[in-house]
């Protein structure tokens, strides 16, 4: 009876956490779930026969695999979609790098040095936030065109390097990207390290480390989790971007990311599975990487609790 | 720099269009005859006299491709408003109309490639041309147009042809043809259209391959294969976006339609005159033109026939064409009357189809969807650098 009686009100606890789970349920089912097996259904249906666009088939009984075949084809040709994989993947992991090496500094400083005027800081992050992307995108074109400001400065303080930064070349997507996805990458990092347990850093410096050592041994260490949670939530849309490439590099085919492609078959085309099958295999390849975060998340979790 | 859909990216759109009517051509003639689609879906054209409702008139069109001017003048004239929804391709039209998406009186813009698609669906209605006073304005060469039999569901709106824009600065008028394009002499500043039609198309009438409806894989891809030396040798850019990066200076040739170039003119930076413009084209040339029709679930279509007359006025035309840019399908609306008019400098002038080049042009038809498939994955291998 005690341990029945132990039991009930446990019970009624887990039953009302699981009932407050229900609309974040709700919304995946609605908003994930739901959208991404009409992508399937789109994938591994038909085509209208008179408007040819896409006719899902929602049984999975009935899916016809054909479109997903050629399409794993051209993805593994090097000389096809394959190059407009690796393209992407070296972009986003250009971008990537440099959110890390510009944006890990600013979220340290923020989190451990801003003092009274962290909230200063914290709303200047987010700022962009309150311009359009496609806007920031533009400014940038501005900037960068051939008589752009930045040509300007160039050309008045007599420097070497004026250039045709939108002339199709990869830097200027990588900068792109970077600009773009920067505030995403900095904020989540920013709430990680703000987190820190301070009584470890000061553990270490009154262990005789120096302030170096203690950051290499200690901080970054602590943060790889705040690290990898703001790198998932920077990579992923950048992946599926196809504006930022369009915008500075004037539809160039020397930086064609597969979301242009994505983009042309959906819309532009009578291949509708075409560009459905390119977003589950890219889905599929970031799954991948969604699951090396989780394993990292949950092991560093592990490791706290004992 | 502009980032929404001017009236130039609305021909990309509507060069979407491209593609009309090898396979459709026979289903449009049967439709022409008797108002009934291959779906069996049956649509009437409306009775002879009705009175003009009380609106609004909605349109479905690209942005920026009337005249407001022009607008007003038929809401002035008929005491209702227009209401006028955009898109900003054909795919996302034909799309948004067959979904339902969008209920609407008129499409504005619809490509003829897209005719078959709307007519066989019974998405427009012949049209009744009792409301059409000025139909006799309507160029010559398309009052009986192979994508529309008689004209029965289509008036033309705009034509244009596609050529080469270029710096007439920069490049010796005399000696533009389609090897410009591979000339590394314009590395950096040449481009090419966006459209899988046009492109390809362009690579085959490079090499002397007139059939721009080919269905012969082997042509397809090796049309394929020669854009792609475009990538590193040219590093060639892929946009619609001639008709102010050539006025601006930023390209110097591009593969372009007639139109840009005309709209160019209103592209042209302080102190910069006409003179630097130029265009070419071959003889004959690919030719297109868009098309207006009345949807069959309209709630207005009488106001809908009547503001499609009110466009092929010659005068506002006219009007029209000092805004949109695009050769109206207007007869007597030729290239002669525009530099008259002091529309068109004559260094543009063949910028302006005549009816023999309409008439004698190349078409793109409506392909099947085994071909169509071919066309698209060679255009995407060009476009992914490969």
């Amino acid at each position: 009876m005690a341990n029945a009686a132990g039991a009930a009100p446990g019970g009624h606890r887990n039953a009302f956490w699981g009932f407050l789970s229900l609309p974040g349920v709700a919304w995946l089912a609605a908003l994930f779930v739901v959208p991404f097996y009409a992508v399937a259904a789109v994938a591994f249906g038909k085509i209208d026969p008179i408007l040819r666009t896409a006719d899902p088939v929602w049984n999975p009984a009935q899916w016809d695999f054909s479109a997903m075949n050629r399409v794993i084809d051209r993805v593994l040709d090097p000389n096809d979609l394959g190059k407009t994989f690796l393209r992407t993947f070296a972009y986003v992991g250009g971008a990537l790098a440099l959110c890390c090496l510009i944006g890990y500094p600013v979220a340290y400083f923020v989190a451990r040095h801003a003092g009274p005027k962290r909230g200063l800081f914290l709303a200047l992050l987010v700022l962009p936030f309150w311009i359009s992307y496609l806007m920031r995108m533009l400014a940038w074109v501005n900037l960068l065109q051939p008589d752009g400001y930045v040509n300007r400065i160039i050309g008045w303080l007599h420097l070497p390097g004026e250039h045709n930064w939108l002339n199709g070349d990869w830097p200027a997507v990588v900068l792109g990207l970077t600009y773009g996805y920067i505030p995403f990458f900095i904020l989540p990092l920013y709430a990680a390290l703000e987190r820190l347990d301070k009584r470890l850093i000061e553990a270490g410096r009154d262990l005789g480390a120096s302030p170096s050592r203690v950051f290499r041994h200690v901080t970054l260490p602590l943060s790889v989790p705040g690290l990898l949670a703001a790198s998932v939530i920077t990579v992923l849309p950048m992946f599926g971007d196809y504006y930022t490439n369009g915008f500075l590099t004037s539809g160039s085919p020397r930086t064609e990311m597969i979301g242009n492609q994505i983009e042309f078959y959906l819309r532009g085309t009578s291949q509708p599975q075409t560009g459905a099958s390119l977003v589950l295999i890219l889905s599929a390849m970031l799954l991948v990487l969604m699951a090396y975060y989780l394993v990292v998340t949950v092991r560093a979790q592990r490791a706290v609790a004992t | 720099m502009d980032t929404g859909f001017t009236r130039r990216q609305i021909i990309g759109g509507s060069a979407r269009l491209g593609l009309a009517l090898a396979v459709g051509v026979p289903l449009l003639q049967a439709c022409g005859d008797d108002s009934k689609s291959s779906s069996g879906k049956v649509t009437e054209s409306i009775k002879d006299g009705l009175k003009p409702e009380a609106g609004p008139l909605r349109v479905f069109d690209y942005d920026s491709y009337i005249n407001p001017d022009v607008i007003s003048s038929f809401e002035d004239k008929y005491g209702v408003k227009v209401e006028v929804t955009t898109f900003t391709s054909d795919d996302e039209a034909i799309s948004k109309l067959a979904s339902g998406a969008v209920d609407v009186d008129l499409h504005h813009s619809a490509a003829t490639n897209s005719l078959f698609k709307l007519v066989d669906s019974g998405l427009i209605m012949p049209l009744n041309k009792t409301y059409l006073t000025n139909i006799g304005n309507v160029a010559a060469p398309l009052r009986d147009p192979y994508y529309d039999k008689g004209g029965t569901y289509t008036v033309p709106y705009t034509i244009f042809g596609t050529g080469i824009g270029f710096r007439a600065d920069r490049v010796d008028p005399a000696g533009v043809n389609w090897e410009t394009l591979w000339n590394p002499a314009y590395k950096g500043s040449a481009s090419v259209l966006d459209d899988y039609r046009e492109g390809l198309s362009m690579a085959m009438l490079r090499k002397g391959l007139t059939d721009v409806n080919t269905t012969d894989p082997a042509v397809i891809k090796k049309a394929g294969e020669d854009l792609s030396e475009l990538t590193n040798l040219m590093n060639i850019k892929v946009e619609i976006e001639g008709y102010h990066t050539i006025p601006e200076g930023a390209t110097t040739v591009a593969h372009t339609w007639s139109g840009d170039m005309l709209t160019a003119l209103q592209y042209l930076p302080e102190g910069t005159t006409s003179d630097v413009l130029g265009y070419w084209q071959p003889e004959p040339a690919v030719i297109n033109n868009d098309c207006m029709c009345v949807m069959t679930k309209a709630k207005n279509p009488v106001l809908a026939h009547l503001f499609i007359d009110h466009l092929i006025d010659k005068d506002n035309a006219l009007t029209n064409f000092t805004f949109v840019g695009y050769q109206p399908a207007i007869e007597g609306i030729d290239s002669q009357y525009l530099i008259d008019q002091n529309l068109v400098p004559e260094n543009l002038r063949t910028s302006v189809m005549t009816n023999d080049q309409i008439a004698q042009g190349y078409r793109f038809l409506q392909l099947s969807t085994d071909v169509e498939a071919l066309w698209q994955d060679a255009w995407s291998k060009f476009t992914a650098g490969g």
